[in-house]
């Protein structure tokens, strides 16, 4: 195909996108709001473990230890205090400890310690805290744990350089900009197919595969430009930079091959959404395995997106290069090339 | 050079079980102006589609400009302009921009859209949106369209249907310059007066099959009866119609005797119209 009609054909399909205002809208708000996020989220995580405390003859030597465990203690003056800051969302925990308690622990008695948690506080959080007072308790009644701890961090030692919520929310945009370009695609050439101009353009010199050629290019142009835009801005392209572009231009075929898939079967403007809407929702949940590891079983891996996520995610925040992604780079450039033949192909076979 | 821009030869088309277009065979000449007409639903737009290339025909074959469509469509659709039944214009474009995205598909060079809206009527709009526009201003957008590669064979499927009489007048107009300028017209559509007045020739359509394809005077002349519709005063005042055949032997006798013997208030001649020719032909009306 000459480039002139190339050009003419993106030209033509930027010009009715941006000219439809929902999509102009939607693509400009997504930008800034997913950018808009991430600048509000902060950008440090908080590694402080807090608790109030209330004990009327505590020694000294018990708050030193908890402060040495890295724990932040508030004293509190009663009871009552001490449970209200927890109800208040003050502290996560609170302990009671009664008169006479590390006096019993020494004499091997077995003392109460009472624990109040937070609602909402998770319950590997409540173990953690459990764990942390009976290893203190041992120490102090004299019987330390006999057992002596070697540690060795493999892969970056991220104690004190957390990755942010942010950093981790990054991929998860970046994905769901990708995935949202499917919907301005197909509905792209859905209302070409329910306004008749394909058929007008299809009396013309102009060949089918060069028209979808058109579609593709305007397509990937798209997607690639909004998801190189946001990780431009939140500084997601400051590591491997040439490896993320790789990356997104990837992910923006696979997009641009599901938008053919979508238009080749929807009907109207509104199966559009519908098909749309349901891709989005299969295509993200690699992307929330990030956010929460191991909420997801192996399955999730036949997801195209998967490969997509794991890339950006590993590349931005652990340091991965291009010798630990070259399996996720094959395996992405294998689904977006098949889904985008496939959805040429049932293109071309509806308007054919 | 083929001396028939467009020859058809047994062309057939179903939609599933429903035959749409059966075996039809015709020849238009170039720079002639055939109108194909017929009621919705009688296969006039599946023709169209088949010998622009839209539709390959199930059987039968098109020829157009001597090159066979199925084969060359892209060649043809190079050479023809096209406009649709439907309003399929880019309504959030102008006019302008219509007209010159297709300019450049068809690789037309020093594209003017300017002259080309002023012979629609569409100049000091050109810059608007199209989804602004009135039904007349689209449609002749449409043939507009259909003209920015000065096509050699213009197909044009019902132009004026709905429209004003402006806008059907101005796009009658445009259909005779093209005629002019030698290009050939295949013209479809449901209104027998506008087929009347334009067309060199006429094709009925009536499920699917050619029912008849002549000159309109021939067909008239074949299948119409030409009258006389003499009113007259009535013993008590009365008006009264009588209707008298011209081409009887006795039509002479007939028209004294009648002048002789009654009070005559009003004479007519009547023709037979293509309407008329139709139904004998198919007892169906065209709308």
């Amino acid at each position: 195909m000459a480039a002139h009609t190339l050009r003419t054909l993106v030209a033509k399909d930027l010009t009715l996108y941006f000219r439809n205002r929902f999509f102009a809208f939607i693509t400009v708000l997504a930008l800034v709001f997913y950018a808009l996020i991430y600048f509000l989220l902060p950008a440090t995580v908080d590694e402080t473990l807090e608790m109030a405390l209330f004990a009327p003859s505590v020694p000294p030597a018990f708050a030193e230890q908890l402060t040495q465990e890295g724990v932040i203690l508030r004293q509190m003056e009663s009871e009552t205090a001490l449970r209200q800051a927890v109800v208040d969302g003050d502290v996560p925990v609170g302990i009671t400890i009664p008169a006479g308690w590390l006096e019993g622990i020494a004499a091997g008695e077995a003392e109460p310690l009472h624990l109040f948690f937070r609602a909402d506080l998770p319950a590997e959080f409540q173990d953690a805290y459990r764990i942390i007072l009976q290893e203190m308790t041992y120490a102090m009644s004299g019987q330390p744990l006999n057992i002596r701890f070697t540690e060795e961090t493999l892969g970056p030692d991220l104690v004190g350089e957390q990755i942010p919520m942010r950093e981790q929310l990054l991929p998860l945009f970046a994905v769901f900009i990708l995935l949202m370009e499917t919907m301005g695609l197909a509905s792209l050439i859905s209302a070409e197919v329910e306004a008749h101009t394909l058929q007008a353009l299809l009396v013309t010199p102009l060949q089918t595969g060069s028209l979808f050629l058109g579609k593709a290019v305007t397509g990937v142009g798209l997607a690639f430009a909004q998801a190189f835009l946001l990780m431009a801005v939140t500084g997601g392209l400051s590591r491997e930079p040439l490896l993320i572009t790789l990356t997104l231009l990837l992910g923006a075929l696979l997009a641009t091959g599901i938008a053919f898939l979508i238009a080749s079967v929807a009907r109207d403007m509104m199966s559009v959404m519908a098909w749309g809407m349901l891709a989005i929702l299969v295509l993200a949940l690699p992307a929330f395995t990030v956010l929460i590891p191991g909420i997801a079983s192996q399955w999730l891996q036949i997801l195209p997106s998967h490969y997509l996520v794991d890339t950006v995610y590993r590349v931005a925040n652990l340091e991965a290069g291009w010798a630990d992604m070259t399996g996720n780079l094959l395996a992405l450039a294998a689904f977006s090339l098949a889904f985008f033949a496939l959805g040429a192909l049932a293109l071309r076979r509806k308007f054919q | 050079m083929s001396e028939y821009a467009i020859v058809a030869e047994d062309l057939t088309y179903h939609y599933g079980e429903l035959t749409a277009v059966d075996h039809i065979s015709f020849r238009v000449e170039e720079g002639e102006i055939l109108g194909f007409l017929g009621p919705n639903g009688a296969g006039k737009t599946t023709t169209v589609r088949m010998l622009t290339g839209q539709r390959r025909p199930h059987a039968g074959r098109a020829t157009l400009l001597g090159l066979d469509v199925a084969r060359h469509p892209k060649e043809i659709q190079a050479q023809i302009g096209v406009s649709f039944e439907i309003t399929n214009l880019y309504e959030q474009m102008s006019a302008v921009e219509n007209l010159e995205l297709f300019a450049r598909l068809f690789g037309v060079d020093g594209f003017s859209a300017g002259a080309l809206l002023r012979r629609v009527g569409l100049e000091g709009r050109e810059q608007e949106r199209v989804e602004g526009y009135s039904k007349g201003m689209k449609q002749r957008l449409m043939v507009a369209r259909a003209l920015v590669n000065r096509p050699r064979i213009l197909f044009l499927d019902e132009p004026t249907e709905g429209l004003d009489p402006t806008s059907s007048r101005s796009i009658r107009n445009l259909i005779l310059e093209e005629r002019e300028r030698g290009a050939t017209v295949f013209l479809t559509t449901h209104d027998m007066l506008e087929a009347d007045k334009l067309c060199d020739r006429v094709a009925f359509i009536n499920q699917g099959e050619i029912v008849a394809l002549d000159t309109p005077r021939a067909l008239k002349q074949q299948y119409g009866r030409r009258l006389l519709k003499v009113e007259v005063a009535g013993p008590n005042g009365q008006m009264e119609t009588r209707e008298i055949t011209l081409d009887a032997p006795d039509t002479g006798e007939t028209v004294a005797e009648l002048f002789s013997r009654e009070k005559v208030v009003t004479v007519h001649s009547e023709e037979a119209t293509l309407e008329d020719i139709f139904i004998e032909l198919t007892g169906r009306r065209l709308v």
